[in-house]
Parts: structure tokens; sequence; C-alpha cells
């Protein structure tokens, strides 16, 4: 009896997860779907969803006038830079703010947090200007440096949380047997925080990889991402989806293979060590 | 794990000079740690906010950035005497389209938020039970925040376009609206159209964070719950909701500062419409587009400083520690 009550509440929960599943997943599905139409086909009315004529011919005409390559080693270039730059940085910072706090720790931390209070276009300008003068606009470079400032709060905050959850015992143990403060770091914390760094590196990449706002303003072709990838794709009505959608299924699709072999990790990322 | 309580563990007299140096070199190189990330702080977060303060007190404009004049606190609020004996006041602070950008934008923020949070919670139990298929929806769901705004921005514009719009198609179907509607276009309904693509964007968000928190908890809490009789309602609030709560908590405070600074979404979704226009949108037009670049940076000072009374009032009020959970 109870089996059976369970058995039916399964089959109840697998409904309704598959159901909200469905929902979110459905523009990304029509997108899909969509890049495979020609333009015709694709603002036909009513909407055909899996019977029509499929055509790659969209994935050609957007690798031919945009060069779908070129800017998705800019994306990785950048995002893989930026990323080990802030780890650089960062895991440093966040070690010296778990295992030796000051009364100014919090401060520091409530700044980190105040660089999310400003809107980016309020120091466009400013940013922008300090790009000319060093000669950083449109490089890889610059694009490196300025992902890697914007997230370098987040990654120190959540290296710092993932950080104060390992019991300063062990460091100190290894202290005692003489570890240098190289070793510690290197040889002692990471190894033990691995998982805690593998996510953040993994939302790093994401961030980085999808962040829009920068990468428009302070590059123009030489180090142009994939975000200004699919900007350049802006006619704004009709006629135009089809190609849209493969540029966006092309911009979306090294992100989305890289989130499902890493979901796990990404879960555990998010939670900014908030749980322990 | 303070420095004193180092101090204080017991040690053995002799050692103890050694110890202490090495504590000092240890703090030393903490000192030095920090300052990479003190400086790339300063740099992103420190100077171009003292620079965009100081040019609110300008009459700075982008064609001419370094010949300007300081005019106290002109752009965000003046006033004239006319001959005829009317003031007229002028500035940021008496500004309709202002006000109007910050209604829209806490209006935005606050309702985005509270639908995130409860719609996050929700999915986030069903994600919590066990069923099949879980690491393939869990996946699916994990998406709509993965891909960048510009581009599901553009791809729900598409789908909520009024003439060829799949959703405007379906509603209809299912007998939900009576006609096609330009929900991107028209006043009333732009509002409900930024609403929904970001809640379809950050729900999956918001129920991961939670997520993660519900599998700390251990089962047996739960069991001993049932074996006990307490209702599943009851449970969930007084087990679940308040062990989930740092993991809330600090999800909320991220989610409050971007929905407050809430631009490339709309942006792209309804450019020009009144009806969603917020802070940074505004203060946009102003800096880049309408040359009043002196203006525009009294308006995101004014935002920023609006955003930080917010998240201050919001620590202090949810008791959320920054420092690590609050339990």
């Amino acid at each position: 009896m109870a089996r059976a009550v369970s058995t039916r509440r399964k089959v109840a929960v697998s409904i309704i997860a598959w159901a909200i599943g469905l929902i979110i997943f459905f523009p990304i599905l029509w997108t899909f779907l969509t890049s495979f139409k020609t333009e015709g086909t694709a603002i036909a009315v009513p909407p055909k969803f899996l019977f029509f004529d499929w055509t790659l011919e969209n994935y050609f005409t957007v690798q031919e006038r945009s060069d779908y390559f070129r800017h998705f080693s800019n994306s990785i270039i950048s995002a893989v830079g930026s990323t080990i730059v802030g780890l650089i940085i960062a895991v440093p910072a966040a070690w010296a703010m778990a295992f030796s706090p000051t009364k100014r720790t919090k401060d520091v931390l409530m700044w980190m947090l105040s660089t999310k209070m400003l809107p980016a276009v309020g120091v466009l300008v400013p940013i922008y200007l300090l790009f000319r003068d060093f000669r950083l606009l449109d490089t890889h470079i610059g694009l490196i440096i300025v992902l890697t400032m914007i997230n370098l709060p987040i990654i120190v905050w959540m290296l710092f949380t993932y950080f104060k959850e390992i019991p300063n015992d062990i460091l100190e143990a290894a202290r005692m047997d003489g570890a240098g403060l190289r070793e510690e770091i290197l040889y002692v914390l990471t190894p033990m925080a691995v998982p805690g760094i593998a996510s953040t590196l993994l939302l790093n990449i994401i961030l980085a990889w999808n962040e829009a706002f920068w990468t428009l303003n302070l590059t123009t072709t030489a180090a142009a991402p994939l975000t200004a990838f699919i900007a350049s794709y802006s006619s704004p009505e009709g006629l135009f989806w089809a190609k849209l959608s493969a540029a966006s299924t092309l911009a979306i699709a090294p992100i989305l293979i890289m989130g499902w072999f890493s979901q796990k990790q990404l879960v555990r990322g998010l939670t900014f060590g908030a749980v322990k | 794990m303070s420095v004193d309580g180092t101090v204080a563990a017991p040690a053995a007299t002799p050692a103890r000079p050694i110890k202490n140096e090495l504590l000092a070199q240890r703090v030393r190189s903490a000192r030095i740690f920090l300052v990479p990330m003190i400086v790339a702080l300063l740099i992103v977060a420190g100077w171009p906010l003292l620079r965009s303060i100081y040019f609110s007190f300008t009459d700075a404009s982008l064609t001419n950035l370094y010949d300007h004049e300081w005019v106290g606190f002109a752009n965000y609020l003046n006033w004239r005497t006319l001959e005829s004996g009317r003031t007229i006041f002028r500035g940021t602070l008496v500004d309709p389209g202002w006000w109007n950008a910050v209604w829209n934008t806490v209006r935005f923020a606050v309702i985005s938020v509270s639908l995130e949070a409860v719609f996050g919670m929700i999915v986030a139990l069903v994600l919590n039970a066990e069923f099949r298929g879980r690491g393939i929806v869990r996946a699916a769901i994990l998406i709509p925040w993965a891909i960048p705004t510009i581009v599901s921005a553009r791809m729900w514009g598409w789908m909520l376009n009024d003439q060829f719009g799949i959703l405007n198609d379906l509603f209809l179907r299912l007998g939900l609206i009576s006609e096609k509607i330009a929900w991107t276009a028209n006043a009333e309904t732009a509002m409900t159209a930024v609403l929904i693509v970001d809640i379809w964007k950050t729900t999956p968000f918001m129920a991961l964070l939670i997520l993660a928190g519900l599998q700390m908890i251990p089962k047996d809490i739960y069991e001993a719950a049932d074996i006990d009789g307490v209702h599943p309602v009851k449970q969930f609030f007084r087990i679940t909701l308040p062990l989930v709560r740092p993991a809330l908590m600090v999800a909320i405070i991220f989610r409050i500062l971007d929905a407050m600074r809430i631009f490339d979404l709309i942006y792209v979704l309804t450019p020009n419409s009144s009806a969603t226009e917020t802070m940074s949108i505004v203060s946009r037009e102003n800096l880049i587009e309408f040359d009043n670049f002196a203006y525009g940076s009294a308006q995101s000072t004014l935002l920023f400083l609006i955003i930080a009374a917010m998240t201050i009032l919001y620590i202090w009020l949810g008791r959320v520690r920054l420092d690590g959970g609050d339990r």
C-alpha cells in the first residue's frame, strides 16, 4: 500500500519536473529548431515545429559573414586568460582573508560587494579613457584585464568562503613540519580546496564568456569575442530570424557543452560557500 | 582562527620567539597577498567611482571632458528666480524622467526578485525529489542562466513578436488571450515582458542555489519529523526554510544588486519604452547619447547611493553575515 502511494508520488514528481524542465528549456529548443529553417519558414504563421525542410544554410552564411571561429577563439582566450590571472591574484588574497583575518576583512568584503552597486555605464567613460591612454582598446590583454577586474570580487569572495571551511589546524600542522608559506598554499591548501577552486574556475569562465557590456564597448574587431558576434546580428525586425538563431546557437553551444559536463561542480560553486 | 588565538595556543616557552617570528612573517605575507587585489579593486571600483562622482559636480560633456568647470550641486538640483517672482527648479532631483526610472527600477527589482525566490524554491524542491532523468532536467534548467543576456533577450524578443512570435500563437490556441499582443511595444505589457524574460533567466540560478542548500540538510531530520507526524507544510516552514535561509539570503542580495542595475535585457528587449526605462538606461542615455555627461554622472552617482542604501538596509534587517553563513 505504502509502496503504491510512493510510486504514484514518484510519477507525479517526474511529470512535474519534466514539465518545468521543458518549459524552461523551450526557448532554447525553439532557437535551435529555427536555426535550421529558411527565413521564410521561420516566420510562417502558424509556426512550424518539426516538419519543415531542414537546412544548414544559415550556419554557412553566418560563418561566411562574420567569421565565427575568430570570435570563438577570442572568447576562449579572454575567458581562460582572465580566469587564470584572476585565480593567481585571488588565491593568495583569499588565503590572507581566511587565515589571517583582521578587523578590516569585513570592510574589504563590503567593498568588494560595492563593485556591484555602480552601474557599468557610470564607470564606462573613466575606464575607456584609461584603456585608450594605455593603448589597450581592442586587444586581448585589455580584454583579459577588464574581465579579470570585473570578476575578481566574486572569485575572491567564493574562494574566501571555501577556504574558511578548511580547518586552520591542518595548515598549522604543515607549518610545524617546516612547510614554508609557498608549500603551505601550493601543496596543503590548494589540493584540499580543489573542488572549491574548480567551481570558482567554471563560474568565472561562464561569467567571462557571457560578459557583453565591456566586451562590446572596449573591442571592435581584433579582439571581439562571441558576444560582439551576436550583437552584430541586430537587425531589429523580421527576415533575419533564422540567421540570428543560428548565430545564437553557435554562440551558446560551447558554454552548454561545458555546463553539461560540469553541472554538479557548478551547483556547488554557485552557493558561494554559504551552505556548508 | 584569529591571530590572537594562534598566539594563545599552548606552546613550550622556548619555542615562543620562533613562533612569534613565524607568525609575524605570516601576517606580513598576508598583507602582501592582499595588495594585488586591493590595487585591482581601486582601479575597478575606487577610481572610476570617484571620477564619476567628481564629474557629477562639473559641467563636463563627452566631447569636451577635460575642459570643464565646477558647478557644485547644479546637476542634482538648482533653481533660478525669474523676474516675475516664479522660481524654476532644475536638476535630476526634480526630473520626472529620473523618478519614473527610479520607480520602474524599484518595481522591477522587487517583483522580479520575489517571484524568482518563490519559483526558485518550488523548482528546487521538485528537483530535490528523486525522479527519472534528474541529471538531464537539472542541466536543462541551468541553461538559461548560462547563456548571455544579449542572446536570450534577442531570442525572447522574437518569441514575443506580435506577428510571428510563437508565444502569441501558443496563448491564442490555449485561449489565454483573445488577440495577438505586441508584448514589447505596448506600454502596458512591456514591463510584463521584461519580467517574464528576467524570471525565466534567473529562476534557474535561484533554484540551483537553493537546491545546493537543500541537499545539505540531513535526511534524518525529515524522518524524525515524519515519525512525529509533522505535516509536510509545517516541515517546510519549520525545517527546510530556516536551514536554507543562509543560502537564500546571499542569493537574494546578489540578485537585488543585479536587478537594480538592470540594463542589457531592457536595452535589447524594449528600447525607448518609458514604461521600462530604468536608472541604468536613463543614465546611459544622458552619459553617452544626449551629451549630458555631467548630468548622467549625477544620475549614476545617485543610483550608486540608492543601491548602497538598500544593500545596507537589507544586510541590517536580514541580519546577513557577509563573512560566512549566519548560523
